[in-house]
């Protein structure tokens, strides 16, 4: 982990940075950038871009930067949620796995074949049908698709710790399971997790933007850019409705994913190779 | 659009079709293989819709799409000709006399008409066919609803109503009321009751005597008809094969323009605005659906909307020519629920108008200001290429400027629909077409209706206009009729707890070579009539 | 869920071989159940979604409707006929389009396979081969340049991309085919394996073989692009770990040519992982599909199972989802199969 600041210093991960860290500063300071309101349908409708509106305007004569700009404090905040709630069960449920073996092993592992087995679409849907469209419920039926990978790559790393020789000389010096697993297991297991997770960043957010995309996520009118491209698509000559809110997401992602690759580059090779594993779910 | 909505009517301009779709303007920009000159006969005919087809059985079928297929393999016993809905004219029948008790309907047949097999179309092939449509309880079956179909003599058939039924004659252009072959259709598993099982062997062939015969189907891409050879009756279909492809409506609008299809029928206002007229002819117009606003009138469901102040303030709030422009061109406003181009239609004058002042007067007198009801609407429905989403938020901002708080509760059609059925929407925006282009069908709206119950609006609630509607709907004299529908509607607009929207346009764009694609409400544009320049 | 019975053979292969498939059985099973149980629990109602107004307002349709469906019966002896008549190949009748499930999936299934066999074939071919040229000029601008073509590869969403390369080369320059499989004045070639350019070649109909490959262009290069980002990325990082090994640098010790390094024991060694990417990607793919066909009006798979899952069409869901928990169970079988007799030690875990 110390030498994460150097990776960051080849280009790909400084433009990420940059990149990434312009994105957190809209989202952060948010009305204040705004040229007008999100919300606002006080101007021409289907305009293309101008010099008062940068982006043009929507179907309802709304100003597209501005929704873009407000579109950030929506979709980079839930892929936050997305990969931090994924680590927590996805962890623990590997955790387990890893440590306990036996049949809760085979449990867990086979309830993310399940997962991974089950066409994401129809879940998505059902679960939006189910609960209702809203962000939150698409974080959730993004959940259920993604803890398995981090169960996963929790599961193969305690596996390799759980018979390493520090670990079993412990357990024979009398370490009760929970105390081998807390000072042994846990602290060796939670960096490469949590690398894990801040490569995932991007692929969360493209995860969530396409359920937004089939109308699972957002709910109207909230500002956000998958269901921007959809409504774009019923508007196919207004390129400008859907063309921007797809460059913020492509950049967005691509910032995270710059970020994600020199950090994997500082990392020893094992680990990395793990990750990737995990990663090509 | 979805199975389930779609049963409701196709709305779609009469008026203004005929007048525009000859607009021919410069050379015809056709290429791609697809034949856009061919004559009689000869060429390819690519019709692009966004389909919602379950089944061509024409016992059967009740979308949008299997009525335009229908429209092309079949006849009916009655249509409407150039598309004027007031009046239906003979097709298999010559003509028909009502009884004056309006329960009686006699059809002397056609002679000479012949199936695509080239057998003749006997009085028992009507009868067969209608008996089939009553008697398979299917989606259309509720049309003939306390009909018996009896044969009078080999070339009359008489249709008896258990109580008056002057829109008969208006129902049965239905293409869903199509004669079908009976002989080839019950060597196929056809029967008069639930047991049939023909609709197989008439999802791959047609048994009819229509312009066109089926070629292949494939309920979720194309269907393929080609010329019947057999074919005497009066339309002149101008091309040896019709391809009717599923095309969305943003993809439909490139097809068009690049000549990749001749006819795309799903296209928006806005959509249209860009097209290059050279290139293709558009006809636009306001359809027959009624877009609605629904206001729960039951106080344990919505404690605001059930309140008669807050339904006028928000009907005294909603900005409707806004909302025509969200519409894009040739929409309208509805000056009540029952739309332009059908009859007991109000006058313009008699629409219901913004009044904002007043609307914020109302809203404090009904002392629900503090409430936030949701509105709730099929957020995967596109009408005309209107979409529901959008109408929802141009709703909810219209209503947040006079001080009225919404929620939007979206949910697809599919799921939505339970809860529109069950009456357990607070706010509901919908839509209605007519199932047949008669006054009568709008009794829905009625308290206590179809439509009604939705709203939680009993008979008991309203026994004005429940009074009103039950007379309308057993009077037989046209202008008497008339005015009595529009006293229903006038009772509606004052007090019921439904707000008539919009009437989305109905755009058809086609190839410039391409003549008499003009749409109607039952069987949006009838391919046995298009021809090529 | 524990393995089923097993042979008595003695062979550990076998067993192992015996455990995986019974496994994967189960696997395919649960995902019906899984999918059953779901569908049933949304608050929708199905005979309100597929019937009319008018025709669900009649208590007899509705009725006859619920009897024709078999949705009158308990939940559990629905599931049961399901599971009866799905071992009899037979997963009834969709409420949405009125045919077998059977013969919807036979067309819809070959058309996403179609683009996303053509895609995944694409993918390995370059994402591979721009892998082995990064790992082998690390450090080089090559490297560099791939790296940041495959992370734009990966960070693109494939919806807007889609929409945009419509819009761009089908709309705008007009070098691509519009929507669909074919062309409409074309006619589909005889049915046999329902992939289009196959069945066009089996029957030597070139133009509709060309007309098929057209419309295939746009929505496979569109998917490509993804897959390309993740197997070159997973292909430079197998094969530099591979490159690291002990037999590799005896190998170049030797004064073996480079060349024959490479092919014979760099990329033979790194072959395994890298198919085993290829199998995962492939399955993302399926699902990928989705939104892609979306966009081009692609009546496969994806199209079918948002169609289905829209209507409430129970058959036509449940059949979506076995067909892509049998694809995924095959291609982890496989995969699983392959490592099992390459790696012995994975059988005795």
């Amino acid at each position: 982990m110390r030498r994460i600041p150097r990776a960051w210093r080849t280009p790909l991960g400084i433009t990420g940075a940059v990149v990434a860290a312009l994105w957190i500063v809209v989202a952060v300071l948010g009305p204040v950038l705004w040229p007008y309101g999100p919300l606002a349908q006080d101007f021409p409708r289907l305009e293309g871009p101008t010099g008062a509106h940068w982006f043009g305007t929507d179907e309802l004569g709304r100003d597209v930067f501005t929704r873009v700009l407000a579109g950030a404090q929506v979709t980079v905040p839930l892929a936050l949620l997305l990969v931090g709630l994924s680590v927590v069960v996805g962890g623990l449920l590997g955790l387990a796995a890893g440590f306990f073996g036996r049949w809760v092993d085979e449990t867990v592992m086979r309830l993310t074949d399940l997962v991974m087995a089950f066409p994401i679409v129809i879940l998505a849907m059902v679960v939006a049908a189910a609960l209702g469209a809203s962000l939150v419920n698409a974080v959730l039926a993004a959940l259920v698709v993604s803890w398995p990978a981090y169960a996963r790559v929790t599961r193969g790393l305690v596996v390799g710790i759980r018979t390493a020789d520090y670990v079993l000389a412990d357990r024979l010096l009398g370490f009760s399971a929970f105390r081998s697993l807390r000072t042994d297991i846990v602290p060796m297991v939670v960096g490469p997790v949590l690398i894990l997770a801040s490569l995932d960043i991007g692929t969360a957010t493209l995860l969530l933007s396409g359920l937004s995309f089939l109308g699972l996520g957002a709910k109207p009118p909230t500002a956000e850019w998958g269901s921007m491209v959809s409504t774009a698509v019923q508007n196919f000559d207004s390129w400008w409705m859907g063309v921007f809110p797809g460059l913020a997401i492509l950049t967005v992602v691509m910032a995270f994913n710059f970020l994600g690759d020199a950090l994997r580059d500082a990392l020893d090779p094992r680990t990395a190779g793990v990750l990737e594993k995990a990663e090509t779910r | 659009m979805t199975g389930p909505t779609s049963i409701r009517g196709r709305g779609r301009t009469v008026a203004l079709a005929a007048a525009a779709t000859l607009v021919a303007v410069g050379v015809a920009a056709c290429g791609s293989g697809s034949s856009g000159g061919g004559g009689a006969g000869g060429g390819t005919l690519v019709v692009d819709s966004s389909f919602d087809l379950k089944t061509i059985d024409p016992g059967r079928e009740y979308e949008l799409t299997g009525q335009m297929l229908t429209k092309g393999m079949y006849e009916t016993l009655l249509t409407f000709a150039n598309n004027d809905l007031t009046k239906p004219v003979g097709d298999l029948a010559t003509g028909y006399t009502l009884s004056p008790d309006a329960k009686t309907l006699t059809l002397p047949l056609a002679q000479g008409r012949v199936f695509s097999d080239g057998s003749p179309i006997t009085a028992d092939d009507v009868v067969f066919s209608l008996q089939r449509l009553i008697g398979m309880k299917g989606n259309p079956s509720f049309l003939l609803d306390g009909v018996t179909v009896a044969k009078k003599d080999a070339s009359t058939v008489v249709l008896t109503s258990a109580k008056p039924n002057p829109a008969l004659p208006f129902i049965l252009p239905n293409p869903a009321l199509s004669v079908v072959n009976s002989k080839v259709v019950t060597a196929n598993g056809g029967t008069t009751d639930d047991k049939d099982g023909a609709e197989k062997y008439l999802n791959g062939a047609s048994a009819g005597s229509g312009p066109y015969v089926l070629k292949s189907l494939d309920v979720a891409s194309q269907a393929v008809l080609t010329t019947n050879p057999k074919y005497n009756g009066p339309d002149k279909p101008g091309y040896g094969t019709v391809v009717i492809r599923n095309v969305k409506a943003a993809t439909q609008v490139l097809n068009v323009q690049k000549g990749d299809s001749q006819v795309a029928l799903d296209l928006s206002g806005d959509q249209v605005k860009g097209l290059d007229t050279g290139k293709v002819t558009v006809t636009s117009g306001p359809s027959a659906y009624t877009i609605f606003l629904l206001l729960n009138q039951g106080t344990a469901v919505s404690p605001a909307t059930s309140n008669p102040q807050y339904v006028s303030a928000v009907k005294k709030a909603i900005d409707y020519s806004g909302l025509l422009g969200v519409a894009g061109t040739g929409a309208v406003q509805p000056a009540g629920i029952i739309p332009s181009l059908i009859a007991g239609t109000l006058p313009a004058a008699d629409a219901p108008k913004q009044d904002v002042a007043g609307a914020k007067t109302a809203l404090a007198a009904s002392g629900m200001s503090a409430q936030k009801p949701k509105l709730a609407y099929p957020s995967d429905l596109t009408l005309n290429g209107l979409s529901f989403q959008t109408l929802a938020e141009k709703l909810q901002s219209q209503l947040a400027a006079a001080g009225i708080a919404i929620d939007l509760a979206p949910a697809p059609v599919a799921t939505e629909l339970d809860n529109y059925r069950n009456g357990k929407e607070q706010m509901g925006l919908w839509y209605w077409g007519p199932d047949f282009p008669d006054p009568s069908n709008y009794l829905a709206f009625a308290p206590g209706g179809l439509i009604g119950k939705r709203a939680n609006w009993p008979a008991t609630a309203s026994p004005d206009i429940d009074k009103v509607a039950t007379t309308a709907g057993s009077t037989a004299d046209t202008a008497q009729r008339d005015a009595l529908y529009q006293q229903f509607q006038q009772g509606l607009n004052a007090s019921g707890p439904f707000i008539p929207l919009v009437q989305p346009p109905s755009n058809i764009v086609t190839a410039t070579t391409v003549t008499g694609a003009t749409y109607n409400p039952i069987w949006t544009v009838d391919v046995g009539t298009i021809g090529a320049k | 869920m524990s393995a089923p019975s097993e042979p008595s053979s003695g062979n550990p292969l076998l067993r192992y071989i015996a455990r995986r498939v019974g496994v994967s059985v189960l696997l395919v099973v649960g995902v019906t159940l899984v999918t059953f149980v779901l569908t049933n629990l949304v608050p929708g109602d199905t005979v309100a979604a597929n019937l009319g107004q008018q025709a669900a307002a009649d208590p007899t349709i509705v009725a006859a409707y619920r009897s024709h469906y078999g949705l009158d019966r308990p939940l559990p002896e629905q599931y049961g006929t399901y599971l009866v008549n799905l071992l009899h190949g037979d997963l009834g009748e969709s409420q949405q389009t009125h045919r077998s499930v059977v013969a919807d999936l036979s067309a819809a299934v070959p058309a996403t396979l179609e683009i996303a066999i053509g895609a995944i074939v694409l993918s390995i071919l370059i994402g591979v081969g721009l892998g082995v040229v990064a790992a082998v000029r690390r450090g080089h601008l090559a490297d560099s340049a791939l790296r940041l073509v495959s992370l734009v590869g990966i960070s693109v969403p494939t919806f807007w991309l889609a929409m945009v390369a419509f819009y761009v080369f089908s709309y705008k320059l007009d070098v691509a085919p519009g929507s669909g499989r074919l062309s409409p004045a074309t006619t589909a070639p005889p049915d046999v394996t329902g992939l289009y350019t196959v069945d066009a070649l089996l029957s030597g109909q070139w133009e509709t073989f060309g007309d098929a490959v057209a419309h295939l262009m746009l929505p496979t290069l569109v998917l490509t692009l993804y897959t390309v980002g993740l197997l070159t990325r997973f292909t430079r990082s197998a094969v530099l770990e591979v490159l690291d090994q002990d037999f590799v640098r005896s190998a170049r010790a030797k004064g073996l040519p480079g060349r024959t390094v490479l092919l014979r024991y760099v990329l033979r060694a790194a072959l395994v992982p890298i198919l085993t990417v290829v199998g995962l990607a492939f399955g993302a793919l399926l699902s990928g599909t989705v939104l892609v066909e979306q966009i081009f009006s692609w009546p496969g798979m994806g199209s079918y199972a948002y169609q289905a899952a829209s209507h409430l069409d129970l058959p036509g869901v449940m059949g979506v989802g076995l067909v892509v928990g049998v694809i995924y169970v095959v291609i982890n079988l496989v995969v699983d199969l392959l490592y099992g007799v390459i790696d012995p030690r994975v059988r005795v875990s």
